[in-house]
C-alpha cells in the first residue's frame, strides 16, 4: 500500500482512569476534508491534540508523509506543515492583530532567510485580507468579537502555508450568516491558489465541527467518535444513516 | 544644582531602565526571575576593570571584550544551571541568588574588597550655569539613550523582537505558531545579559568597582519591575526614570542622608502600588486570562 498522507495508528490517551481516546485509527489523502464528530467528551480535541504533540500518546503513532512525528515537539510538527487551531481562541491579546499573524509568518516554514520585517508584515496582511478582516489589523486583539476571533484563527493558519489544518469548531459561536462566510473561506482556502504574496496548495483538513448540517457540505468523509473510540467511518451520506451513530449522537430525530 | 539633578536623575534612570528591561524580558520570556541580572552587570565592569588597568588594553577594545565574555557567562550559566531545573520556579530563582552570590565572593576573593576605578573614555568638562559636568557623564548619557531606542527597535520592528514578545506573552501558543521557544529563551537571555553587560561598559568610568555593587542597582531594579508593572517594558522605562531621579534628588539635596536612597525608592514602590496594585502599566490578571 502506498503511504498515506497522515496516518493515525492505534492511539491511545487515558487521562488517569479515563481513557480519551481508544485505539483510533484512521487515514487521510492529501486532498481529503475530514469531519471528525461525536458526543462531548468523546475524544475529538485530544485527538487534534495528540496529533499536533501538545498531548503525547501513552501508545500508538501518528506518521505525517510516511515520517513519524509522535512525540516529536509541537513547534518541529507545525514547521513540518501541519497547522493548528484553537476551540477557544487564545490571540496574544495585548498584540494587533496584524502582530498576532506575523507571529505565525515567523515558523522557519514560512519564512525565507533575511526576510525584514516589512515583508512579513505584507505577507501577514495578506492572510487578514483573505479572512476578510484586514480593516481591523491594528486595533489590539483583546477588543475583537467572537466571530472576528475565528476569522483571525483562520488567518493565522493560512500565513503559515499549512499542508494538514486542523480546525476545532470552525462555526463555534458563529451567527448563521458568519458560519457561511466561514465556510466559503474554508472551501476556498481548500481550492488552493494565491492569495496576494501567500501561495495554498490547498491543505487537507481535518474539522471538528457540532453544526452537522453546514459540516456536511464541506467535507468528503466523516468519522464519528464515541468515548475515544472510532464508531464509524465513511462518507456523509452513509453516516447519517448508520444505526450506531444515529444511536450514539444525533438522537433519535437524526439531523 | 538643578542640572546637576536632572543630568544625574536622566543617566541613572536611562541606567536603572536598561537593566529592568533586561531583568523583565527575561522575566516575561522564560520565566525566571534573574536576581543574578545585576551581578552580570557588575561581572562587565570587572571585566573592564581588568583588561583596561590589568592587561593594558584600549578601554574599547576592553569594553568590546568584557560584553563578549559576560554574555557567553550568562549562556553558559543559563545552560548548565537554569535549564536543567527550569520547571520548578522557586529553584530556579534560588539558583540565581547563588549565582549572584558565587559572582560576589569571586571577585571579593580575586581582588579584595578595594573600590576599584576605570578611568574614563573621554576627560574634560563642561560648565553650564555654574555646574560642572563632565563629558564622560554627557558621553554616557547620550550612549544610554541610544541603547533606549535602540531596545525598542528591536523590540518593535524586527523578526526577533515580536518572537520575543509573542512568547513573553503565551509560551503556548507561541510553540503552536511554530516557535521553537527553547531556542527563543536562549536568544533572550543573551540580548537580557548583553544588556547589562553594555550599561556596564557605559556608566563603569562614573562609578566605583567594588564586589557588593550589584546590590543596589539590584533592589532599584526590583523595585521600578514592580513599580512599572510586572512584565510591562513601559512600565520599566517609566518607572526607571521616576525612581532615577528620587534617587538623584535624595543624593544631592541631603547630602549626609544619601543612605537613604533605597528606603525613598522602596517608598515609592510601597505608595503607588497602594493606589495602583497592579503597577503604573501592569495588567490585571483577570484580565490576562
Amino acid at each position: 500500500m502506498a503511504e498515506s498522507f497522515l496516518e493515525v495508528h492505534d492511539l491511545h490517551k487515558n487521562f488517569g482512569g479515563l481513557t480519551a481516546t481508544n485505539s483510533v485509527s484512521f487515514n487521510l489523502d492529501r486532498k481529503e476534508v475530514l469531519g471528525l464528530i461525536g458526543p462531548n467528551g468523546a475524544g475529538k480535541t485530544t485527538l487534534l491534540r495528540l496529533i499536533t504533540g501538545i498531548l503525547k500518546p501513552d501508545s500508538g503513532k501518528v506518521l505525517f508523509k510516511g515520517e513519524d512525528i509522535t512525540g516529536k515537539k509541537t513547534w518541529e510538527i507545525v514547521n513540518k506543515g501541519i497547522a493548528p487551531t484553537f476551540q477557544n481562541m487564545r490571540p496574544f491579546r495585548r498584540l494587533p492583530i496584524i502582530a498576532n499573524v506575523m507571529v505565525s509568518c515567523l515558523s522557519p516554514r514560512s519564512m525565507k532567510r533575511g526576510e525584514w520585517v516589512k515583508k512579513v508584515e505584507a505577507k501577514a496582511m495578506d492572510a487578514l485580507e483573505f479572512a476578510g478582516i484586514s480593516d481591523m489589523a491594528l486595533e489590539k486583539a483583546s477588543t475583537l468579537s467572537q466571530g472576528d476571533l475565528k476569522r483571525l484563527e483562520v488567518a493565522r493558519a493560512v500565513a503559515t502555508e499549512p499542508e494538514l489544518l486542523l480546525l476545532d469548531e470552525p462555526f463555534g459561536g458563529l451567527s448563521p450568516a458568519e458560519t457561511d462566510l466561514m465556510a466559503k473561506s474554508i472551501a476556498r482556502l481548500h481550492k488552493g491558489g494565491r492569495f496576494g504574496r501567500l501561495h495554498s496548495e490547498g491543505p487537507a483538513m481535518i474539522i471538528i465541527e457540532h453544526k452537522l448540517q453546514q459540516l456536511m457540505k464541506i467535507v468528503d468523509r466523516i468519522v464519528v467518535l464515541d468515548f475515544g473510540t472510532i464508531i464509524a467511518d465513511g462518507p456523509p451520506q452513509e453516516i447519517v444513516k448508520n444505526p450506531e451513530v444515529i444511536e450514539a449522537y444525533l438522537g433519535k430525530g437524526g439531523v | 544644582m538643578l542640572l546637576d539633578i536632572i543630568i544625574d536623575g536622566l543617566i541613572k534612570g536611562s541606567v536603572y531602565a536598561l537593566l529592568a528591561i533586561g531583568f523583565s524580558l527575561v522575566l516575561g520570556v522564560a520565566r525566571i526571575i534573574n536576581i543574578a541580572h545585576t551581578a552580570l552587570f557588575m561581572t562587565a565592569a570587572y571585566l573592564i576593570y581588568i583588561g583596561s588597568k590589568l592587561m593594558g588594553l584600549p578601554l574599547l577594545l576592553a569594553m568590546a571584550a568584557a560584553v563578549v565574555l559576560t554574555v557567553l557567562l550568562g549562556l553558559v550559566v543559563y545552560r548548565l544551571f537554569i535549564q536543567p531545573i527550569q520547571e520548578h520556579e522557586a529553584a530556579v530563582l534560588i539558583a540565581t541568588i547563588a549565582v549572584a552570590m558565587m559572582l560576589q565572593e569571586v571577585f571579593l576573593m580575586s581582588f579584595g574588597g578595594h573600590y576599584l576605578g576605570v578611568p574614563p573614555l573621554v576627560d574634560g568638562y563642561l560648565t553650564i550655569m555654574g555646574a560642572k559636568i563632565t563629558y564622560q557623564h554627557l558621553l554616557a548619557l547620550g550612549l544610554s539613550l541610544v541603547m533606549l531606542v535602540g531596545v525598542r527597535f528591536f523590540l518593535m520592528q524586527t523578526r526577533l523582537g515580536l518572537a520575543l514578545r509573542s512568547t513573553a506573552q503565551d509560551r503556548e501558543v507561541a510553540n503552536l505558531m511554530g516557535m521553537d521557544v527553547n531556542r527563543v529563551a536562549l536568544l533572550t537571555v543573551a540580548v537580557s545579559v548583553g544588556l547589562a553587560a553594555m550599561t556596564g561598559a557605559i556608566v563603569v568610568p562614573l562609578i566605583t568597582v567594588e564586589p557588593t555593587m550589584w546590590m543596589h542597582p539590584l533592589i532599584m531594579m526590583l523595585a521600578i519591575v514592580v513599580l512599572g508593572g510586572l512584565g510591562s517594558i513601559e512600565g520599566s522605562f517609566v518607572g526607571a526614570y521616576i525612581l532615577g531621579f528620587a534617587e538623584s534628588l535624595v543624593v544631592f539635596m541631603l547630602p549626609m542622608g544619601s543612605f537613604l536612597k533605597d528606603s525613598v525608592a522602596l517608598s515609592v514602590m510601597i505608595l503607588v502600588l497602594l493606589i495602583r496594585p497592579e503597577g503604573l502599566f501592569g495588567v490585571s490578571f483577570e484580565e490576562e486570562r
